[in-house]
């Protein structure tokens, strides 16, 4: 155990010393519960199987010290906002909720706040989060977010209701050597629907600890994307969890196109008939970035399908990783799944580990998995460029062509946009 | 004189394809250069077009009094020079109306003119793709996607036609097409014709230059220009195969 982590306990205190205004006594405790675990368990190495590829070394020396800083006053104009109309906008700056740059009226189910506030209008909602997350996260960066985490947005939507208005939540961090944790608690009544876009930026170095889970009743349609373009010294490790129950829909489109380290594990629980998930995954890296993408589904229940479409564009020295693991139950019969990976090096430097997983114990399932991996087509750069379209041109075109299928699904049209915008700003190496 | 070639000497590989190549196109004529398998026909495309596989390793090609070796292949491009491909690639991803306007915009960037109005741009290749029989559905799908041989063929036809070239070599632009596509093809390569522009046919079968009747008949042999003549000379080919012209000039 390194001296490193007991400093946590005496964090959280001075933490709590600070604070103002009643604390929630099972709040604390589960704070409490939640950094025990870090203690013992400590942070993953390179050793443990989910972390292979993924050294969070350097991240785990400064997590710990930088959880004591905290957040300093944020100049206005910094933020990497996406212009979307008529969205439900609700801004956290390092960690906090900021009300004054958020949406006025929030509708009915919608909060937004600090936990504590949250413990105090919706306790039941969130002891039975937390409960539920103690079942199935067993990362140590889960816990860090539950012991450290100060604010939270939770969504609950009635059986039935069709929120018009996409969703947007904002995270900006602009306090360097800080961490922010995120928090994002969803509840999809029988038959809902709603569309959630989740942003991640920051213009300094800090840590993003973002966590997000769905609980999709009978018959409801999620939809959620998640855009990270965090600042190229910035560090991010993000969950989601993802519960369908019966017939509902769950599609999903991660992309991470920022920060020095981000790791982005999505975990898909269809746990009854006729739930189905689609999932895009984008990975977006140069320099000497390191990337990596984690998609569980898990087929619970009989007559689900899921749909995992992953790729990745790495130039320079970059380093990506994919992982797709899925998970078929002996009961999950008539299961239909189909995972792909493809990833495009734009340089000799650029390095991919994928790993498409099946975990098969029914017998009558159709399942399907591919990874392959390439450079761009020569013959088709010089077809266009035999059109009159300049090399950097032509190869934007063929980058964009790549995750086009990806970016077309995105269902937020200005994300889309800012997603080709990202596209076209990856960097070539020349070789 | 729109096209100079001199002592032109291409290799790919190590291997020298190309020995010593001559040929002037002026403006407004129409070449077709016929050969055997091998003799070079396709290396002299790709090279004119600017392909790096191609090692130019002596002689000079002039465009318009320009030295077109010394631009890169999108150079030559904006400055009217195209390439219809004998194997066009599918680019899917890459919409057939958004390759178009970027490319017909690069040109006019390149000869200081303003961006095409889009309105205007749609009613254009529009024109033009009934001209070559392309159902309007393709334009917004990827870059020959899906298409067959002869679709590919009226594809560069078609693209042609909305980048109004200078100086286009039609590579083995007949091979593989039915007599209907032929025909499409050909209409559409001699809607083209005019006196500001030059085509280099290349051709494996005299068939095509029935439809688009050259002005000069160039035989390409072991990397060279081995008789030239006019149309006559196609005719005189179909018949007697290349055996008689080679020995001629071996002899």
């Amino acid at each position: 155990m390194s001296n490193n982590l007991t400093s946590l306990t005496n964090t959280l205190a001075t933490i709590r010393q600070a604070r103002t205004g009643q604390a929630t006594p099972w709040l604390r405790d589960a704070q409490d519960a939640a950094l025990n675990r870090i203690i013992d368990n400590g942070f993953p190495s390179t050793r443990q199987e989910n972390w292979k590829y993924t050294d969070v070394r350097k991240l785990a020396e400064a997590y710990p010290r930088w959880l004591e800083n905290r957040p300093k006053p944020v100049a206005d104009g910094q933020r990497q906002t996406i212009d979307l109309e008529n969205a439900l906008h609700l801004v956290f700056v390092d960690g906090q909720f900021n009300r004054e740059a958020s949406s006025e009226s929030l509708p009915a189910g919608l909060f937004a706040g600090s936990l504590e506030e949250i413990a105090a209008t919706q306790p039941e909602l969130l002891q039975n989060h937390l409960q539920r997350l103690e079942a199935v996260a067993d990362s140590p960066f889960v816990a860090l977010n539950t012991a450290f985490g100060e604010s939270a947005v939770l969504l609950l939507v009635a059986d039935g209701a069709v929120i018009d208005q996409p969703v947007y939540i904002e995270h900006f961090s602009a306090t360097d050597e800080l961490s922010a944790q995120t928090r994002l608690i969803v509840d999809l009544g029988r038959n809902s629907q709603v569309s959630i876009f989740e942003h991640f930026a920051s213009n300094a170095a800090v840590i993003t600890n973002s966590l997000a889970e769905f609980c999709c009743r009978e018959g409801s349609r999620l939809t959620y994307c998640k855009l990270q373009q965090e600042h190229t010294s910035a560090w991010h490790v993000a969950n989601q969890y993802v519960r369908l129950d019966r017939d509902a829909t769950a599609l999903t489109t991660t992309v991470d196109a920022g920060a020095l380290l981000a790791r982005n594990e999505l975990n898909i629980e269809l746990a009854e008939s006729g739930a189905h998930a689609s999932s895009n995954g984008l990975l977006l890296a140069d320099n000497d970035r390191h990337v990596e993408s984690r998609i569980n589904v898990h087929h619970a229940a009989p007559d689900t399908t899921s749909r995992e479409r992953y790729r990745s564009v790495l130039s320079d020295r970059a380093r990506g990783v994919f992982n797709g693991r899925i998970l078929v139950d002996s009961e999950a019969q008539k299961t239909a799944a189909e995972l792909t990976n493809r990833n495009l090096l734009l340089s000799t430097g650029a390095e991919i580990n994928t790993k498409p997983e099946l975990e098969i114990y029914a017998d009558d399932v159709k399942c399907a998995h591919g990874a392959t991996t390439g450079q761009l087509d020569e013959r088709s750069l010089f077809y266009l460029l035999t059109r009159g379209i300049d090399l950097q041109s032509a190869r934007n075109m063929l980058v964009r062509a790549f995750a086009s299928e990806l970016v077309a699904d995105i269902a937020v049209p200005a994300v889309a946009e800012r997603t080709g915008e990202l596209l076209t700003e990856i960097r070539y190496t020349p070789s | 004189m729109l096209i100079e070639i001199d002592n032109l000497h291409v290799s790919v590989e190590g291997a020298e394809i190309i020995k010593g190549l001559n040929l002037n196109i002026g403006p407004g004529e129409v070449h077709a250069i016929m050969g055997p398998n091998g003799s070079g026909k396709s290396t002299l495309a790709q090279t004119i077009a600017g392909h790096g596989d191609y090692e130019v390793t002596n002689g000079s090609i002039r465009f318009n009094g320009t030295d077109l070796l010394d631009m890169e292949a999108d150079e030559r491009a904006r400055a009217g020079v195209f390439l219809s491909f004998q194997y066009p690639v599918e680019i899917p991803g890459v919409s057939n109306v958004y390759l178009l306007k970027a490319a017909l915009n690069a040109r006019r960037k390149a000869a200081g003119e303003p961006e095409i109005d889009a309105v205007e741009f749609m009613r254009f290749i529009r024109e033009k793709a009934s001209l070559m029989e392309l159902d309007q559905q393709f334009l917004s799908r990827g870059v020959n996607e899906g298409f067959s041989g002869g679709e590919k063929k009226r594809n560069e036809i078609f693209q042609m036609a909305v980048l109004e070239p200078t100086f286009a070599v039609l590579d083995e632009t007949d091979s593989g097409l039915d007599i209907d596509a032929l025909k499409v093809v050909a209409n559409g390569v001699n809607q083209q014709r005019s006196a500001d522009r030059s085509f280099l046919l290349i051709t494996h079968y005299q068939r095509l230059l029935d439809y688009v009747q050259p002005d000069f008949v160039h035989v390409l042999a072991n990397g060279r220009i081995i008789r030239s003549g006019d149309k006559s000379l196609a005719l005189e080919l179909e018949e007697n195969g290349y055996d008689d012209v080679l020995a001629a000039a071996n002899g």
